[in-house]
């Protein structure tokens, strides 16, 4: 398990927010066995076993980036060890409870459940508009993922993107949302 | 404040009441205001499916590497059974009585797992191409043959940590001479600080399973307590005491 300080849990936070890949397959890697064995305990099989790890581990990205973790007291791994009890005694009402129950508290106060993990079902429009931003370029992907996903102010994109000053960032996000526009307005025959 | 602007501040969540109070009344009354707002909302749900099906494809690719990793360890343990079923043959047929311990081999089986690369870490993307950096690759895509060649390459082959993952190479392959040599030099070091001092920890441990290998069981016995009684370090402290039951 990863052990670590307060500091450090801290870090890792804001390198989960950002998406670093390093960091998600560390705490991936650090955890795995540990789960499944830990699964199996349950008589849950390998397979369920890592399907619900990844489910837990998209959880704790999702609550890491609604800032529900900001101020975790625990340590990642036994954050994300809670999510996955949690999800095992739900999907297989494991009979004995007791020994998870202890986690319970934590999960409870520090998880937003609500994650949907196979994603939104997209309407239509919906369909269409991921379809023409996969289609945008990486800078207009990465403020629009910044701004609206990973939820960055302004400023911070500002900071982070090495923009000279705000309103370039602004305008350059104002020119990749017409971008989106026109793709989608061009496939209706609108323009 | 321009129109757009307000939408910007409710997705940063930082509209005040006042402003909120703004919004709210173009939300209503401003169809393109409406319209414009909706799109955005519309978005940011796109992007966050975006995201989590990359994520997903993200997982698998790590998992998938994790279990050609742990590949490794499971193939040797159908060796196990099938040396326990030779074991128990062996009680039938011969009456032999002391032999429900597992042979040597099905002990290294069991208990051997390269060791994790935490010298160079691995990273997709990563633009480094150093013969070192070549061989870690290898090394962790368990292609050990590919990464003894490169380590006898590198810049600096007498450093510690270079004799130390030729060494575990050499084990993977099951040329057990050449790991005691590389091995034995880490774990002769006498390093109490550092990274060093814990490969010299650890390969004490990979040294007994390297005199397991070819029977040297006073040596491997040696090497376990070495690895059971570590006052510095505490890996494979428990694993060395289930062997040291089964020798001694």
């Amino acid at each position: 398990m990863l052990n670590m300080n307060h500091q450090e849990s801290e870090n890792l936070i804001e390198l989960l927010k950002r998406g670093d890949q390093k960091t998600l397959e560390k705490i991936y890697l650090e955890n795995r066995e540990g789960f499944i064995n830990f699964s199996k305990k349950y008589n849950v099989d390998e397979n369920d076993a890592i399907d619900i790890y990844q489910d837990s581990i998209l959880i704790l990205r999702e609550n890491a980036i609604n800032g529900k973790i900001d101020h975790l007291q625990s340590n990642i791994s036994t954050y994300l060890f809670a999510i996955g009890k949690y999800k095992i005694y739900h999907n297989f009402r494991v009979q004995s409870k007791i020994e998870m129950t202890n986690d319970f508290n934590l999960v409870e106060e520090n998880v937003d459940f609500d994650v949907n993990l196979y994603g939104p079902v997209l309407t239509k429009e919906q369909e269409l508009l991921k379809k023409y931003y996969d289609q945008l370029g990486d800078r207009c992907k990465s403020i629009l993922n910044l701004f609206y996903y990973q939820g960055y102010n302004l400023d911070e994109i500002r900071a982070i993107l090495n923009y000279s000053n705000k309103k370039v960032l602004k305008s350059q996000k104002s020119r990749c949302i017409k971008q989106l526009k026109d793709l989608v307005n061009k496939h209706y025959g609108k323009s | 404040m321009e129109n757009h602007d307000l939408i910007d501040r409710y997705f940063e969540n930082s509209l005040r009441p006042k402003e909120q109070k703004r919004f709210n009344e173009l939300l209503q009354n401003d169809l393109n205001f409406k319209n414009e707002f909706l799109f955005q909302k519309n978005l940011k749900q796109v992007i966050a499916a975006n995201q989590k099906e990359e994520l997903k494809s993200v997982l698998s690719n790590i998992e998938e590497r994790a279990k050609k990793d742990s590949l490794f360890a499971s193939v040797p343990k159908k060796w196990l059974v099938a040396a326990s079923v030779m074991i128990i043959m062996g009680v039938t047929t011969l009456m032999l009585q002391k032999t429900y311990y597992p042979s040597n081999e099905a002990i290294y089986a069991e208990y051997f797992k390269a060791d994790r690369n935490t010298i160079q870490p691995v990273v997709r993307g990563e633009s480094l191409n150093t013969i070192e950096y070549r061989a870690f690759v290898a090394y962790e895509a368990g292609a050990y043959y590919k990464a003894i060649n490169l380590f006898n390459s590198v810049k600096n082959p007498e450093a510690t940590y270079i004799l130390y993952y030729k060494g575990l190479c050499y084990l993977a392959v099951g040329k057990s001479y050449q790991a005691i040599e590389l091995l034995s030099l880490v774990s002769n070091e006498v390093e109490v600080e550092g990274p060093s001092a814990e490969l010299n920890a650890k390969s004490k441990w990979f040294l007994a399973l390297a005199y397991l290998q070819i029977n040297e069981n006073e040596k491997a016995i040696s090497q376990l307590n070495l690895t059971a009684n570590n006052p510095v370090s505490t890996f494979k402290k428990q694993e060395a005491k289930e062997i040291l039951e089964y020798l001694q």
